[in-house]
Parts: C-alpha cells; sequence; structure tokens
C-alpha cells in the first residue's frame, strides 16, 4: 500500500456538479451594464487546482516532465504551458498552486507523484475548494484598487506575476496572465462575498458578468 | 435678494450661470463657482453662526479650512444631512440646502445669547464643569439644553442613501497641495516619469495664485496654473485629486486622502450614464516620498471684540475679491504686522471701496508693496495696531492706538475710525498639522515667526510651510525637492530639467512679533478677545487657565478647550501658545505645540466606512449546500464568518415552529430515526509527510504510533500552557497521509499552530499541511437508522457493523459520487460523515433526501447538533473551555499520554503541581432538581445558598439545554473539585432572587456505556 492515500474525489458524470458561485449567480440581480461596460467579471468554473508543496530542487524536472513548463522559482511568479491550459504558481518558498482543465487533476496528480518518487513532497487536490475568476475591461485595474492595498500598477505589477493578498475583508490570489485581463483565485466558501463585492465596486464603471 | 457685494466683473466665477440656494429657509442665489461662503457674503449675510459658548453672533472669517465659524448643516433631505461642514469649502450648487449648526431658536434672535451677554464674566473657563457638577443625577438635564444652545451640527436619522469607497494608491511622489510650490513639484516628478498623484483640498487647484496679484511669465498667476494642470492632466503617470484633502498622514508615510466626488454638484451623488457614483473616496496611499507643500494659515490678531462679524483675516478678504468678485463690506480697516497683507487693502481699493486705514504694528514699514499702498494715497498708521472693534451684529469701527508690542501696552491716544470691516494679519503660520500627525513635533522659526514642520523621513516640505514666502523661493524649493527625491530613490536621469518660471522680485520688510494686541485695560477687564473663535476661547480665559496653575499648554488646552473641535486650533493656536508664554514670562518654543492629530478636517464616516458596509460589512462563508438551507427556510447562526444553519423550523398548522418547538422535534428524529447535519465548516487539514505521525504525537496530547490506515482518532490539542486549545479527530489515510479536523472557529488558527511550531521548532521534520476545509463538503447522517439510508445510496462500501466499525473510515461511492465515509459519532448515535468533493455536494446532498424521505431524514442545525453532544457530555472548544481548562480537567485523562517519548506541547505545563490541584474547576453534569428548570448559561454554581454577599463561587454553567429525548433540562458545568463531587447538591442564585438547585452528576446523561453509536 502507498504512503499516501491516493484518491480522484471526481465523478465521471459531471451532472449537477456546482460551482463555488452556482448561489452566486440565482441570487445576484442581473446588472445593468449600460454603454460599454468598464469591467467584465467571468467564472472559469470547475478547473483543477492542486497545491503542490516541496523544495524548488525537488519539485523542478517532474514539474518540467508532467506540465510541460518550468517550475518558476521567483517569488510571485506563473509559468504556463503554450497554450495557456495549464499553469503553476509560486505561493510561498515551498508551495505552488497548479491549476489544470478540469478532470485532468488528477491524472496529473499520479503523473507528479510517479516522477517525485520517494522524495519528500506533498500534493493536495483542492478543486472543490476554489475558483478562478477573470477580471478584465478598462476598469479592471480600479477595481483592483479598491480592492486589496497590493500594488498592482503595471510597473509593480506586470504579467506572469501573482500574490496572495487581502480582498476586501478576505483573501484572495492575484493574478496577470495576459496583458489584457486578471485572475482571481478564490476560496468556496468566501465567493459569494467576493463576488458580491465585485459586482458593487465596478457597478460604477458598469460591469457584465458571464 | 441682490448679490449687493458682488463686483460687476473679476474673480473665477461664471457670472452666466446663476444658482439659487437656501440658508436658514431664505432662498438666495450666488454664480457658478462661488462657494457657499463666498455667496453668503455676496448677499451681505453678515451673521452665520453663534458662538459654542457665548452665543454672540459671528461671520465668515477666513475663506478655506481654517474657518472656524461658518460651520452649516448641509441637505435637502433627512437622510442627506452632514454636519458642520465649513462653509468656506462647500461649493455652490443649485438647489443647496444649508442651515446653521448654532443658535436657539436661530442665529439672529438667540436665547443662548442672553446667557452670553449677561453671564459673560460669569463664564469663566470650565464653567460648565463648575456650575453643573452637583447634584450629578442632574446632568443628564443640563446638559440636554446645553447641548441644545451650543450643539455643532447633527447626524441624520435616516441611512445615507449614497456610496462611498477606498482606493489603495501607491506612488513614488505625493504632493500636498496644489499651489505654486506643490504644482511645480508634481510638474517636475511628473516629466520625469516617476508615478505622482497630486491632492489639493480646494474647488480649484492654485492654490494662493488662485488670487495672487503677481504675474508669473509675465502672465495672470491662473494662466500658469491652468497650463501646468493641463500638463499633469495629459500625463499618464500622474493622478490628479482635486477636493481632495490629506486628513491624516500616518506611519511610513501612509497617507489618507479624502475625496469628495459628487459633493459640488448636488445633494446625493446622482448616477452617471445610468451608473450609481461613489460620493466620497478614502485614497490610501503608500507614498515613497511625500512632498508637503500645504501652504499657510494667517494668523488673526487678538484683539477687543475680534469676533464681531465684519472682523475677517486679510488674506480671506482677497480671496474674496480676487477669485470670487466678492468685496464684503464697504470701508476697511486693516490691522498687519507684516508687508504680504497690504495685498488686501490694494484688493480692496481696486474694488473701488474705501480703505480707511492701514495699521501697521511696525514704526516704519518699506518695502514694494507698502510703497504702492503710499502710492495709492492711503493712510499708513505706523506703530500701531486696531486695539478694539466696535458693533454688535457688524463691525461699525475700529478703535486704533500706539502700542509697544514688547512691553504688551498701549503707548499712545486711541482713535476711533469708521468702518464696517476689519482686516487682520499677525503673520503667517505654516500647516504642520499633517507632518505632525507622525509624531514629530514642529519647529519655531523665530523669523517668520512661527512654527515650520519637523523632521520626517521619506517627506519633503516645499513652499511656504518652510516659513518662506515668496514665490521664486517656492519654485525653486520645489525644483530643487523633486531633484532630491528622486537622486536618493536612484533616478539621476536630468534629461527633462524642469526650469523655473519668471516672477517679478517683491521687496518685502519683515514682520514683527504680535499675537494679541494690548488694550488700554487689561486682559482680564478689556472686551472679549478671542483666541479660538469655534471654541470661544479667550485671551482672558488663558490667563485665567495659567493662573488656576494649568502651565503646561496641553493642560491649557483641555481647560479652556483650546484648539478642540474640527478646528484643531488652525487659527488659535499659535496666538494661544503666545499669551500662554507671555504670561508665564517663557519663549514660545519653551511653551511649545500641543499635538495634532488626525483628522485635519472632519471625515464623513461614509468614506471611513467605504464599501464595508451593510451586506458588505464581513464575508458571510457559505458551505456547498447553502443555497439549499435558504431554499428550506433555516434560521442562520454566525459561526466565526461562517452562515451554519442554526435550526430549520417548520410550518405546522400555519404557525411557525419556534427554535425550542423546532429544536425539540429535530432532537428526537435524531434519536428515534434519523437526522442529517452540514457539517462542512469543520476545519480540515491534509497533512503528508514520513513524519506526518511524529508531527501528530507532538502536537496532540495522546498517542497516534498506533493508528493504522483505515482508522481514526479523537485528538486533544493543547496550548503549551497545558491548557485544551483545539480538539478533533484525525483519521489515518495511509502510512504518511492524515486528515485532520478541528472545530469551525479554529480552522485557521490551528492550521497557523501547525505551520508555526513546524517552521520554527522541528523544521528537521518532513510533513507538509494543506488547508482542505473548502474542499470538501461534509453531510453527518446519524441516527438509528442511517445505515438503512447508506445502504440505499453507496453499493461498492460494506456497512456491516463489524467490517466498517466506529471510529473507521472507508473510500467508496456515494449516489454516484467519490466519497470519504468516516465512522464517527458527535451525537452519541450510529453515524456516518461523508466527505464530498463540495462541486458535487449538493447532487449527494439531494440524492440522500430523496431515498432517505421515507425513512423521515430531518436536517437538523448547529442548536440540535449542541443538545445532541451535550447529553453525550461531548465538549465544545471554546464553549465549554475557556483557556483555563486542562484535558484532565474536563476529565479527558484517557486522551493524554504522558508516557509518549517525545515532550508534546503542554505536557511539561500538565506536569506543575498547579495542573494537578485537585480543587481546579472540573467539567461536571448538572441536574437541575426542578426538571423543567433549563439553567443559564454563565449562572454561578455555589454550594450554600444562604451564605452572605459576597457568595464564594465555585464554577460556572458552560452549556445547557432542554432535552426532549430526556424531558429534562440537562446542563453542563465547571466546578471546583466536581468530579469528586458526583451526587451533591449545588445551587445557582440568579439575578431575579431566585435559586436553582441542581445535582452534580456524569456529564453522561444519556447511554453511558456509549452502546448507541455502535447499533
Amino acid at each position: 500500500m502507498s504512503n499516501i492515500q491516493e484518491f480522484d474525489c471526481r465523478p465521471d458524470s459531471q451532472q449537477g456538479a456546482e460551482s463555488s458561485l452556482h448561489w452566486s449567480y440565482q441570487n445576484q440581480k442581473p446588472r445593468s451594464p449600460g454603454q460599454n461596460p468598464g469591467v467584465q467579471i467571468r467564472e472559469h468554473a470547475l478547473l483543477g487546482h492542486l497545491t503542490l508543496r516541496g523544495g524548488a530542487i525537488v519539485l523542478d524536472e517532474a514539474v518540467r516532465d508532467v506540465l510541460g513548463t518550468t517550475l518558476p522559482s521567483r517569488p510571485h511568479a506563473i509559468n504556463q504551458n503554450d497554450a495557456g491550459t495549464h499553469s503553476i504558481q509560486w505561493i510561498s518558498p515551498d508551495e505552488w498552486l497548479v491549476i489544470v482543465p478540469g478532470g485532468e487533476e488528477f491524472s496529473i496528480e499520479a503523473q507528479l507523484r510517479k516522477a517525485l518518487g520517494d522524495a519528500h513532497f506533498s500534493i493536495v487536490n483542492v478543486s472543490g475548494g476554489q475558483t478562478v475568476l477573470t477580471l478584465s475591461g478598462e476598469k479592471a485595474l480600479e477595481v483592483l484598487m479598491k480592492s486589496t492595498s497590493y500594488d498592482v500598477h503595471p510597473l509593480a505589477f506586470p504579467v506572469g506575476k501573482g500574490v496572495t493578498t487581502t480582498f476586501g475583508k478576505a483573501t484572495a490570489i492575484i493574478r496577470r496572465p495576459a496583458e489584457d485581463h486578471w485572475e482571481l483565485v478564490i476560496r468556496r466558501s468566501f465567493a459569494d462575498y467576493i463576488y458580491r463585492w465585485l459586482l458593487d465596486a465596478s457597478a460604477e464603471y458598469g460591469v457584465t458578468t458571464s | 435678494m441682490t448679490q449687493q457685494n458682488r463686483l460687476a466683473n473679476g474673480g473665477l466665477i461664471d457670472r452666466k450661470r446663476q444658482l439659487t440656494f437656501t440658508y436658514n429657509g431664505k432662498r438666495y442665489t450666488g454664480y457658478e463657482g462661488d462657494t457657499l461662503a463666498s455667496a453668503l457674503l455676496a448677499n451681505g449675510v453678515d451673521i452665520v453662526n453663534r458662538s459654542f459658548k457665548y452665543s454672540r453672533p459671528r461671520g465668515v472669517v477666513a475663506a478655506g479650512a481654517e474657518e472656524p465659524n461658518a460651520l452649516v448643516q448641509l441637505g435637502a433631505t433627512e437622510s442627506t444631512q452632514v454636519p458642520n461642514v465649513r462653509a468656506t469649502q462647500q461649493a455652490l450648487y443649485e438647489g443647496l440646502v444649508a442651515k446653521s449648526t448654532n443658535g436657539w431658536p436661530n442665529v439672529q434672535r438667540d436665547l443662548m445669547g442672553m446667557v452670553g451677554k449677561m453671564g459673560g464674566s460669569f463664564m469663566p473657563p470650565g464653567f460648565y464643569y463648575k456650575t453643573f457638577m452637583a447634584p450629578a443625577s442632574m446632568w443628564m438635564t443640563y446638559e440636554k439644553y446645553i447641548r441644545k444652545g451650543a450643539g455643532l451640527g447633527r447626524s441624520p436619522t435616516e441611512n445615507d442613501p449614497d456610496t462611498y469607497d477606498h482606493l489603495h494608491q501607491h506612488c513614488d511622489v505625493l504632493v500636498i497641495g496644489a499651489g505654486p510650490s506643490g504644482l511645480m513639484a508634481a510638474l517636475s516628478a511628473g516629466r520625469r516619469g516617476v508615478r505622482v498623484i497630486l491632492c489639493d483640498e480646494q474647488e480649484e487647484m492654485g492654490g494662493s495664485l488662485l488670487d495672487s496679484r503677481e504675474l508669473i511669465n509675465s502672465q495672470p498667476a491662473t494662466r500658469w496654473v491652468s497650463d501646468t494642470l493641463d500638463e499633469l492632466n495629459q500625463l499618464d503617470n500622474v493622478t490628479v485629486l482635486s477636493r481632495t484633502t490629506a486628513h491624516g498622514y500616518h506611519d511610513h508615510n501612509f497617507v489618507t486622502l479624502h475625496e469628495r466626488r459628487t459633493e459640488h454638484i448636488w445633494d446625493r451623488a446622482t448616477p452617471a450614464n445610468g451608473r450609481p457614483q461613489v460620493r466620497s473616496r478614502l485614497h490610501r496611499v503608500r507614498a515613497k516620498r511625500v512632498i508637503l507643500a500645504t501652504g499657510t494659515h494667517e494668523r488673526p490678531l487678538v484683539y477687543a471684540n475680534n469676533d464681531v462679524p465684519g472682523n475677517m483675516i486679510a488674506g480671506a478678504i482677497s480671496s474674496y475679491i480676487r477669485r470670487y468678485g466678492v468685496v464684503p463690506g464697504n470701508s476697511l480697516v486693516l490691522s498687519t504686522n507684516n508687508d504680504h497683507a497690504y495685498r488686501t487693502a490694494l484688493n480692496w481699493h481696486e474694488a473701488g471701496r474705501k480703505v480707511v486705514a492701514i495699521v501697521d504694528a511696525r514704526p516704519s514699514p518699506k518695502g514694494t508693496l507698502v510703497d504702492q499702498a503710499r502710492a495709492l494715497d492711503i493712510r499708513i498708521i505706523s506703530g500701531s495696531a486696531v486695539i478694539e472693534g466696535k458693533g454688535t451684529n457688524r463691525v461699525s469701527g475700529a478703535c486704533v492706538a500706539a502700542i509697544d508690542p514688547a512691553a504688551f501696552k498701549v503707548t499712545g491716544k486711541v482713535e476711533e475710525l469708521e468702518c464696517d470691516t476689519i482686516a487682520s494679519s499677525g503673520g503667517y503660520s505654516p500647516v504642520v498639522h499633517l507632518s505632525s500627525h507622525t509624531g514629530t513635533r514642529p519647529q519655531w522659526n523665530s523669523e517668520i515667526p512661527a512654527f515650520v514642520p519637523g523632521e520626517v523621513k521619506g517627506m519633503t516640505p516645499v513652499g511656504s510651510v518652510t516659513g518662506v514666502f515668496d514665490l521664486k523661493t517656492a519654485f525653486d524649493t520645489a525644483l530643487s525637492a523633486i531633484d532630491h527625491a528622486l537622486e536618493e530613490a536612484g533616478d539621476t536621469s536630468s534629461s527633462k530639467v524642469t526650469e523655473a518660471p519668471q516672477v517679478d522680485a517683491i521687496q518685502e520688510g519683515p514682520c514683527c512679533a504680535l499675537y494679541q494686541v494690548p488694550h488700554t485695560k487689561t486682559t482680564l477687564r478689556a472686551p472679549k478677545q478671542f483666541v479660538d473663535f469655534q471654541n470661544d476661547v479667550t485671551a482672558s480665559a488663558i490667563e485665567i487657565a495659567t493662573r488656576e496653575g494649568f502651565e503646561s499648554i496641553e493642560h491649557v488646552k483641555r481647560y479652556t478647550a483650546l484648539g478642540f473641535g474640527t478646528d484643531q486650533g488652525k487659527l488659535g493656536n499659535i496666538n494661544g501658545m503666545a499669551i500662554a508664554a507671555r504670561i508665564l514670562n517663557r519663549s514660545i518654543p519653551e511653551v511649545g505645540t500641543t499635538v495634532f492629530r488626525p483628522n485635519y478636517t472632519p471625515v464623513t464616516f461614509g468614506a471611513i466606512a467605504g464599501r464595508h458596509c451593510r451586506d458588505l460589512f464581513d464575508p458571510e462563508r457559505y458551505t456547498a449546500l447553502h443555497q439549499w438551507h435558504v431554499e428550506h427556510g433555516a434560521e442562520f447562526e454566525d459561526v466565526g464568518q461562517w452562515k451554519r444553519p442554526w435550526y430549520f423550523p417548520k410550518t405546522v398548522n400555519g404557525k411557525k415552529e419556534t427554535l425550542d418547538e423546532a429544536v425539540a422535534r429535530e432532537c428526537l428524529a435524531v434519536r428515534e430515526k434519523i437526522g442529517i447535519l452540514d457539517a462542512s465548516t469543520l476545519g480540515k487539514i491534509d497533512i503528508q509527510g514520513p513524519d506526518a505521525r511524529e508531527f501528530l504525537n507532538r502536537v496532540y496530547t495522546n498517542k497516534w504510533a498506533k493508528l493504522a490506515p483505515g482508522r481514526v482518532r479523537y485528538g486533544l490539542m493543547c496550548k503549551d500552557d497545558g491548557m485544551l486549545m483545539d480538539d478533533g479527530t484525525t483519521s489515518c489515510l495511509a502510512e504518511n497521509h492524515f486528515l485532520m479536523t478541528t472545530t469551525t472557529g479554529g480552522a485557521a488558527g490551528v492550521l497557523e499552530w501547525l505551520e508555526v511550531w513546524h517552521q520554527t521548532e522541528w523544521p528537521e521534520l518532513d510533513v507538509y499541511f494543506t488547508s482542505v476545509t473548502d474542499h470538501w463538503a461534509t453531510m453527518t447522517v446519524t441516527g438509528p437508522d442511517a445505515r438503512k439510508l447508506m445502504e440505499e445510496v453507496t453499493t461498492d462500501v460494506d456497512l456491516d457493523r463489524e467490517s466498517f466499525k466506529f471510529m473507521d473510515w472507508k473510500e467508496g461511492t456515494v449516489a454516484g459520487v467519490p466519497a470519504r465515509i468516516f465512522r464517527i459519532s458527535f451525537t452519541g448515535e450510529l453515524a456516518y460523515e461523508i466527505n464530498i468533493q463540495a462541486n458535487y455536494a449538493m447532487k449527494v446532498w439531494l440524492e440522500l433526501f430523496d431515498k432517505g424521505e421515507k425513512y423521515g431524514l430531518t436536517p437538523y442545525g448547529t442548536e440540535t447538533m449542541h443538545v445532541l453532544r451535550a447529553e453525550k457530555g461531548l465538549i465544545i472548544a471554546g464553549q465549554d473551555t475557556d483557556g483555563s481548562v486542562t484535558p484532565e480537567d474536563l476529565g479527558l485523562q484517557w486522551a493524554v499520554g504522558y508516557d509518549k517519548p517525545f515532550e508534546w506541547i503542554g505536557k511539561r505545563a500538565l506536569t506543575r503541581p498547579d495542573t494537578s490541584r485537585k480543587d481546579r474547576k472540573q467539567f461536571v453534569g448538572l441536574k437541575p432538581k426542578d426538571a423543567n428548570v433549563v439553567l443559564e448559561e454563565g449562572a454561578q454554581i455555589v454550594l450554600d445558598p444562604n451564605q452572605s454577599i459576597p457568595m464564594a463561587m465555585v464554577g460556572h454553567v458552560t452549556s445547557s439545554y432542554y432535552s426532549a429525548h430526556l424531558k429534562r433540562g440537562i446542563a453542563l458545568a465547571v466546578v471546583k473539585g466536581g468530579h469528586e463531587r458526583m451526587g451533591e447538591t449545588v445551587y445557582l442564585p440568579m439575578a431575579d432572587g431566585k435559586v436553582h438547585e441542581a445535582e452534580i452528576v456524569s456529564p453522561v446523561f444519556l447511554d453511558p456505556k456509549w452502546e448507541r453509536q455502535n447499533v
């Protein structure tokens, strides 16, 4: 028996699956975006999320082999594969967040475990516990400035950066995977609060959701 | 009403756009570009308020933030009321409605004024304290009327309909103040490409340049202002914030700015493009460098009756004439100790009104402006000052006499000049408030003479706040401050050197020190000489305070109220200090300043709260099943930030169940049939690593060496003081893999606790912790019929009581979804805790109800959970424990492994004599003698109800409920030596005089052999 219990907690059927914001969508009255809304919010629901912990030197090769991208060694860096479907983000000196298309998380965990062998590391599937929002539009930056005390100005927050920080009175991972949009990785239990916060903070600019 | 004081032309107002407003119920007109104060002055409104203590009539004195009198209550509707708005800072808009904040029943005819007039000399400092001290019980009555008479505005009684928010800003250079030096600094920094924020509290940017007589590059100064602002607005790296007050300067260059975004437009924030707008915004700025360009406040002179309407500070009159095209009177006497104020007389003269005289305290004034006044044949009375103003509701004359400031006496004959306006200037006090917020003390500069900002790391003062008042120096210091600041920050690019514009040199003579003007009578006998208008503090009050022994300036402040209120001593502080210094025979720097604190001017609560209000006040955490709970009528309980279903009231015969009824029904369902609980909020921590087991051994009190994969164990966690901190079950998932559960409220704290011990004490242990609280939804199916339901929803799990034992866990499929199932019980009944990946939880939950209906599956909430566990004597950490309870106090010594090889957390503390005392408060059950009594949680326990008060209290009730199953009240408690007192009777005296009787029993009220959970 393996020393770790590997457990695929995702059922084959996705019928009845509910993202962290399932209820919020029904509960929040639709916004009137008006002309040229300044903010767009979009959820990337039901992705695979893995928390990877271990030493950088231990993990690097396995990550490269399995994810097709190198382990970001600089603090706050995110690396993505070319298609942008798989990403890995530096969270702390021995912690990384891997986000992959929904359904791949268990096989990626298994591949990483195989590649890492007896090394000391941990991989934890946290897919049910968080979701990803993208924030775009010309006022997205202002909405972030309303929400976090972290400096999100493009000079201080270039593409390829991501941080775990305060968001309203909750926390979120704020990432900038590309020039034209931001990503928020938020915890399931705080998702409704953060969603309501975003709608409220964006109201003056006009906001669409999808 | 006509605007009798409005000039036909001139000023920065737009005469084509007339605005109507209401002040104290009367309609007036003004123009776009006016402030409320300038519009009132234009309309000849002399009295804008009644003074705080003496109820004397007061008029507009200043033109900016330093205005002490013209405080208004703004707002057209109840919900939009804003108290204490300075009329000098409120832009006029169409339909503005304002009232004076003071004056009862109104400003013109004031009852309290009689008190001031007749009792004025009987109202020394401390009057209210001294007079209304006794009897103490009457103070509430006195206070009501005193407040009504004195009050400074009122808060609205309805909710504010507008929204407010915060914006977090970061910049290289924050420039506070957009006068000449601030604009110059912002332009220079902006051109060099660094991140710049420029803020200014006024309606328009430009500061002193808005009413300046001087030319810049041979053009009017306002032209340079608009050119500079145009360029700044073009620059992407520059944020220009107008109507934005820097109100607090905190540690590490963290500065808070209050931006009023819509208050110049209307009573409420009007939507734009159908989108709600933010009324005001708090910018929380972290600046690498702060450029302090806050300028100066002109000091009024302190002379007799200097508060009668028509007395103004000189610079304010210049502002009204040159910015707003308003001359607030017909004939002017100017009393000054400096050249700069001569501008006021020149402006007044140019406006076509009469300058009666310039009274200059200096024996032989000379300089460019003095020459200009002489050339206009304006009478200059040198070596003299206005020693007293005449008039009651408006100035009617000025008494002028030769004085000797150093000797503090009048040296010549008194001449009375007829006039309706007295302008005074006692020099210019740098606005040191913000720099002082940081804790640094301002420094005395004897040349100006006034205080200048003390040193603050990362802050550079520029312009007149440094005590240098000429325009050329203002520009030069601003440029060099930026060069220096950026050089320090490592930016040596000089590619975009900015040059100072050309200005004409103006020769100004030195000023002389003059604060309080001597009178022919002594200070105590002369008419009142006001120092602090807002708090009605006079020179004689300061003198009395020092005589009564209040010598420290901080004591003088508190005894007289000098510098209190919204005013924060902007006009009066230096004068007050100078008077105290003169009386105490000390120098002003020896007397020192009081401490200026945030906020510089009042900030509305809305801006402070920002978006953190109403349903966004605090995060509400929801489980994956929250929607179902809402749809099924759950009442919710706050557990930390979580919303947990408290109970699920049913409607029976058209009547909704009460808490007690619902809980009784839910409890019986679990005891007799089957119930289900959403336990998703329990903290869950995934622990992996070869040393995971060893780590558990060290953080828990009990043993983990032999827990086999597939088994679960209850664990107690102590702090290093040996007191219980948290409890929960931990399951061995595999040899190096565990799943720990914590209490709902303890989840984040426990994870942090584990990380702290791992990172600081035992880094050699190979183990990692990851929170999976949100990843797993947890449903507890419990009751005698639990197995029946489980059999229907699982196909691949052997549920036989022998093969799936109590404290086993298994992996399997529930309702088609992979699940971990734990046979643990917090109810004492047969129970299965099912962990499902949260995205699929609702599907499983619905399936459980689908199949469970026929068994009477009943959802229950936290209240029922509490009752059920209390019937079994199971503790809740944080309710039955309070940080002073050891595992042994709880009777849980079976879960403490003293013989474990490693020193686990809390062991040392638990081997102290104190933790093994026999008379410690110990956890027991209480059975009220009267079965219907439900004891009060928190009730104190005594052994003898007849002892005299104070009684010796031996413990208290920690949990108490009515048990529907046992048909009686039950309670859990801690009692001194309780474990040895089984069967004894204790008493609980209540506040209403009743004394309850209860028997000490085992906390396990039901099923002492623990058979029900093993059925």
